[in-house]
């Protein structure tokens, strides 16, 4: 096979891989602290990528300037979501607060295609949209790799926040046992709550990021949230570089596998990945 | 947990009402709502002995839906082979499929094991798309027969549709009821609240929960076989999804996991939930019917976290 | 006297209210369609133009080429008005069969027209079928719909049988031409709609005693995050042409990819899906510049038909971009409806079955005579003609009689 498109394979899968990885942090901090499923998760991504879309057609604000306020926006989209949705059922079997979400996600899904209808959208004119390079027979989207190094970098922020800030420490604290923290001091609601909006503001990020090159339309968020429960799980509850590694390789293995094997068994590849790494490692790669 | 007694009495009011309902309101798609509300409940409560007794959340039932509704369908299509064999086939093959699939994924926990059921059933649902056999992602439709019971196919009425249901639907309370009293029950309730302390007193936990993952798929499969006679369309998108695989552990939840009657309530508020929003709501377009769905299961979620037999406990202390 | 003074009365004012109560009665047609879900975007636009039709036949439009724009309503019924019913289908077969079977419950249509997907038009047809009541298909473009041999189905669109023939017959034009033509590359989605294009491409192909070959063949998943590993295999195979059995969300991915990974085959051709959008080549402008496509509608056509342009117009006025050929289908079903409901002995499911089997309708609206049905419900007066974006508008290409400018091969210089 030809190199140069084997050496594309895995740029488009990298490329890709880092999106995957910071949608998956997201989650996996809320997971991991929380112990909650936010089957909703895909459609805050949806969220974001209207939010730059809206802003691009109705402020002129470029999607790349855009994103600060985008990200801002779900954090606060997340806050809120744990006030009245998660909060009141924190107590209870797990069941119940996935059935929340589940609910949580048709509403919203549904609530957009109601105002902003079915049609698939796309942003053009901004600064990154249409631009292409290429370096040596091998070829890049300007928006893709400017998304790609934005999630790399986001989630190396995140990391810092997580083992650098006192905030940070309280996470984990929480994370390990709830009942203790809460013993040595530790608000574990106001925790909570600023994990939640945490994950949305990542997951946000990564949507903001994606509106640049990528159709956006209310059912948008369902396939890459499907996958960011895999990645999550592959990676270990609760583990950034656990979650931001599994999506890197999520996103190889389907580029290259898919091209080998076959694209229509692509995601099959992830989903056999998975349940190869978890008969070895019971507790994903990195989990503890 | 109930006496006997009054189990039995609430059993057969359940089957009164349901048995005379459709004489009443004599109207095809009552019955139909009927017909599914009682499927639901069954593979609810199906789920339920996995999942809320034993403790262990599958999401991937859907796989064992989907091989009992080929297993009725394709045979049929390709040798006229009737229902109920393909109905027997199909739970057998599930019951092993359980068995494979639980050995190795019985040693993770929680989430891992969630995500696990999920991705088994991604895969086999992959199969079945590449399966020529079974014509791959166009799925099957039932072939235009003769009516009767040996093809399991009525189009001018849907009682019969209705009374095999309820008869499930018997079949996998009794069972249940028996189970919460019997030895296997206690297990159950010990592997889903302290398993350590049941595997120190002797418990043999990956047993129980083959058992009751082996139940569970029988009942699954069952249920997926009549789906298929049914609709009379199976298609891997439709019943090997995680659709399905979601509205039973939803259905469950919303009543109240581990318990007698969850399924049954759970059931009752969904499934008319979903049926009658699409019905005054549906057809305006623009998904406002999903709108009020999304925001009722959030709303009940909220005000109620023990489901709905929350609700009822809260009110029979009440009248206590 | 006067008692028979007010039984005269009483009779002639029964005798006058009776036609009255009776010959205006709005005949009701329901319609599936996915108008949420994934697909709710094609299925609002039939939608919409359905609701044009209704508000064509039941007004008064001068027309020509358009019957029962001048009558109101339906003139061998009294006059009386269409009144459409939608039904949601979220673009599921199991939704869409419990909404058949409630419309026939409700016994108060007349006709079901449907349901856009292959996938859900299929099981919804056979629930018809059991209970003898006549099913009217515009777009669902899967050719084994009409080969199951059932009574009460019609289908106005082409089929990928059709489709594939345009095209090869296009691509020896093009061969004609000089063009490098045998190499061909398909990628197509896992459902009934794609592997049935692919059926008939693989057929077309191997009766074609190697002038074609299929160098590459890429089933995908139909809900994908991302599509380079198919592009890439496209690439690798350098293929002259690829065909494409996509649907809009993929389409845009697919052609956003090929222009990121620098896939430059010389043409590009897809069977009735997403390329036929408008919003297609709106959204997208130089990417799928020189994109084809078959069509059985273009703004061309209003072009060359001004009453085309009155339709247009109604359309927009509700849906805010032009119609397409997969929404002028819809359009035209309503009238094959009106018209049978027209020549029907009476409104019955089997005179309705009956008048649609016999069914020869001039209308201006589609390429081709109009409408009339063979014994297997197949549209038999309909052609398909290959369109291309061309200065970011879709023009049509081929066959001559229909084209408008000529084809741009290869697409990228």
């Amino acid at each position: 096979m030809d190199s140069a498109i084997f050496l594309q394979l895995i740029i488009s899968g990298l490329l890709i891989g880092f999106v995957f990885s910071l949608i998956a942090v997201g989650l996996t901090l809320i997971w991991g602290v929380m112990d909650i499923l936010n089957f909703a998760h895909g459609d805050f991504l949806m969220l974001a990528m209207f939010s730059s879309f809206l802003m691009f057609g109705h402020l002129g604000f470029d999607p790349l300037l855009s994103l600060p306020l985008v990200v801002a926006l779900l954090f606060l989209v997340g806050l809120l979501t744990f006030r009245l949705v998660i909060r009141p059922v924190l107590g209870y079997p797990g069941l119940i607060a996935l059935l929340a979400t589940f609910g949580l996600s048709i509403f919203i899904r549904n609530v957009v295609l109601f105002i902003l209808g079915p049609n698939y959208r796309v942003i053009n004119q901004s600064i990154l949209a249409g631009k292409n390079f290429s370096l040596l027979e091998l070829h890049f989207s300007v928006a893709q790799v400017v998304s790609a190094v934005g999630c790399m970098v986001i989630t190396y922020v995140v990391y810092l926040l997580i083992v650098r800030t006192k905030y940070g420490r309280a996470l984990r604290a929480t994370s390990l046992d709830k009942d203790t923290a809460l013993l040595m001091g530790i608000n574990t609601n106001r925790v909570f709550a600023m994990t939640f909006g945490l994950g949305a503001a990542c997951v946000g990020a990564a949507g903001g990021l994606l509106s640049n090159f990528y159709p956006i339309f209310p059912e948008v968020g369902l396939n890459f949230a499907i996958l960011s429960f895999v990645i999550v799980a592959l990676g270990g509850f609760g583990n950034i570089g656990g979650a931001f590694l599994a999506g890197i390789l999520v996103g190889l293995i389907e580029n290259v596998g898919g091209f080998l094997i076959g694209p229509e068994l692509k995601y099959t590849l992830v989903f056999l990945l998975y349940l190869a790494v978890i008969s070895i490692r019971p507790k994903g790669l990195f989990g503890w | 947990m109930q006496t006997t007694k009054h189990f039995f009495i609430t059993l057969g009011c359940v089957l009164l009402a349901v048995a005379v309902a459709p004489l009443v309101v004599a109207n095809i798609h009552f019955q139909h709502l009927l017909i599914m509300l009682l499927l639901y409940t069954t593979l609810s409560q199906a789920w339920n002995l996995i999942g809320g007794y034993a403790g262990q959340v599958s999401f991937g039932h859907a796989v064992f839906f989907g091989i009992g509704a080929y297993a009725a369908m394709a045979p049929l299509n390709q040798w006229g082979l009737t229902p109920w064999a393909g109905m027997a086939i199909g739970a057998v093959i599930s019951v092993i499929v359980a068995v494979v699939i639980g050995v190795p994924v019985f040693r993770l926990k929680g989430h891992y094991f969630a995500i696990s059921t999920f991705a088994v059933a991604e895969v086999v649902k992959e199969l079945f798309s590449n399966w020529k056999w079974v014509d791959g992602p166009i799925g099957l439709d039932a072939p235009v027969l003769q009516e009767g019971f040996y093809n399991f196919m009525f189009y001018k009425t849907k009682m019969p549709y209705l009374y095999v249901t309820l008869a499930f639907f018997l079949v996998v309370m009794v069972l249940t009821f028996h189970m919460e009293r019997s030895r296997m029950g206690y297990y159950f309730r010990a592997i889903k609240q302290r398993p350590e302390a049941a595997q120190a007193m002797g418990v043999n936990i990956s047993r129980y929960k083959q058992y009751a993952f082996m139940m569970s798929a029988l009942f699954t499969a069952i249920c997926g076989a009549f789906y298929a006679m049914y609709i009379l369309h199976i298609e891997p998108a439709t019943v090997l999804s995680l659709d399905i695989s979601m509205k039973i552990v939803l259905v469950t939840a919303l009543g109240g996991a581990g318990s007698l009657w969850g399924p049954l309530l759970g059931a009752m508020i969904l499934i008319p939930l979903q049926e009658y929003s699409r019905i005054w709501l549906g057809g305006t377009g623009m998904g406002i019917d999903l709108i009020v769905l999304g925001l009722l299961i959030m709303l009940i979620c909220i005000f109620e976290p023990k489901g709905i037999v929350g609700i009822l406990q809260r009110l029979t202390r009440r009248k206590g | 006297m006067k008692k028979h003074l007010i039984l005269f009365f009483g009779l002639v004012l029964l005798l006058g209210l009776y036609p009255v109560a009776n010959a205006a009665d709005p005949i009701e047609i329901a319609l599936l369609y996915p108008l949420s879900g994934p697909l709710a975007d094609p299925g609002n636009r039939a939608k919409a133009a359905c609701d044009v039709a209704a508000e064509i036949i039941n007004g008064t439009y001068d027309l020509p080429g358009i019957p029962y724009a001048k009558t109101q309503g339906i003139p061998n019924k009294g006059g009386a008005k269409i009144v459409l019913k939608y039904y949601d289908t979220q673009g599921s077969p199991e939704v869409g069969k419990a909404e058949t079977e409630r419309i026939l419950q409700e016994g108060k249509a007349k006709l079901i027209i449907g349901a856009y997907q292959s996938s859900v038009t299929k099981p919804t047809s056979f629930v018809a079928e059991r209970q003898k009541f006549p099913y009217l298909c515009a777009e669902s473009s899967s050719a084994a719909l009409t080969e199951r041999g059932l009574k009460y189905f019609f289908r106005i669109a082409p089929t990928d049988y059709h489709d594939t023939v345009m095209f090869f017959k296009f691509l020896d034009d093009m061969k004609k031409e000089g063009k490098k033509v045998s190499r061909i590359a398909m990628v197509y989605e896992k459902t009934e709609f794609g592997f049935h294009a692919n059926e008939e491409v693989k057929k077309a192909v191997g009766n074609s005693k190697g002038a074609y070959q299929i160098v590459a063949d890429i089933p995908y998943e139909f809900k994908a995050t991302d599509v380079n590993a198919e592009v890439l295999k496209v690439k690798a195979a350098q293929p002259d042409v690829v065909l494409h059995a996509t649907q809009f969300s993929e389409m845009m991915l697919f052609a956003k990819a090929y222009e990121s990974l620098g896939v430059k085959v010389p043409a590009n051709l897809s069977f009735c899906g997403g390329y036929q959008n408008p919003v297609f080549a709106k959204e997208l402008g130089k990417t799928v510049e020189n994109y084809m496509g078959s069509c059985t509608f273009a703004e061309d056509f209003i072009a060359k038909k001004a009453q085309l342009k009155v339709l247009n117009d109604m359309f927009k006025a509700k849906v805010k971009s032009n119609l397409d050929g997969v929404a002028m289908e819809a359009l035209t079903s309503v009238f094959v409806a009106a018209d049978a409901f027209n020549r029907a002995k009476d409104l019955s499911p089997d005179a309705v079955r009956d008048a649609l089997a016999t069914t020869e309708l001039q209308i201006a609206t589609l390429p081709g005579k109009g409408v009339k049905f063979d014994e297997s419900g197949q549209n038999i007066w309909i052609d398909s003609t290959m369109s291309q974006v061309i200065g970011g508008d879709y023009k049509v290409v081929w066959p001559a009689e229909w084209a408008t400018a000529k084809t741009v091969w290869p697409m990228r210089p």
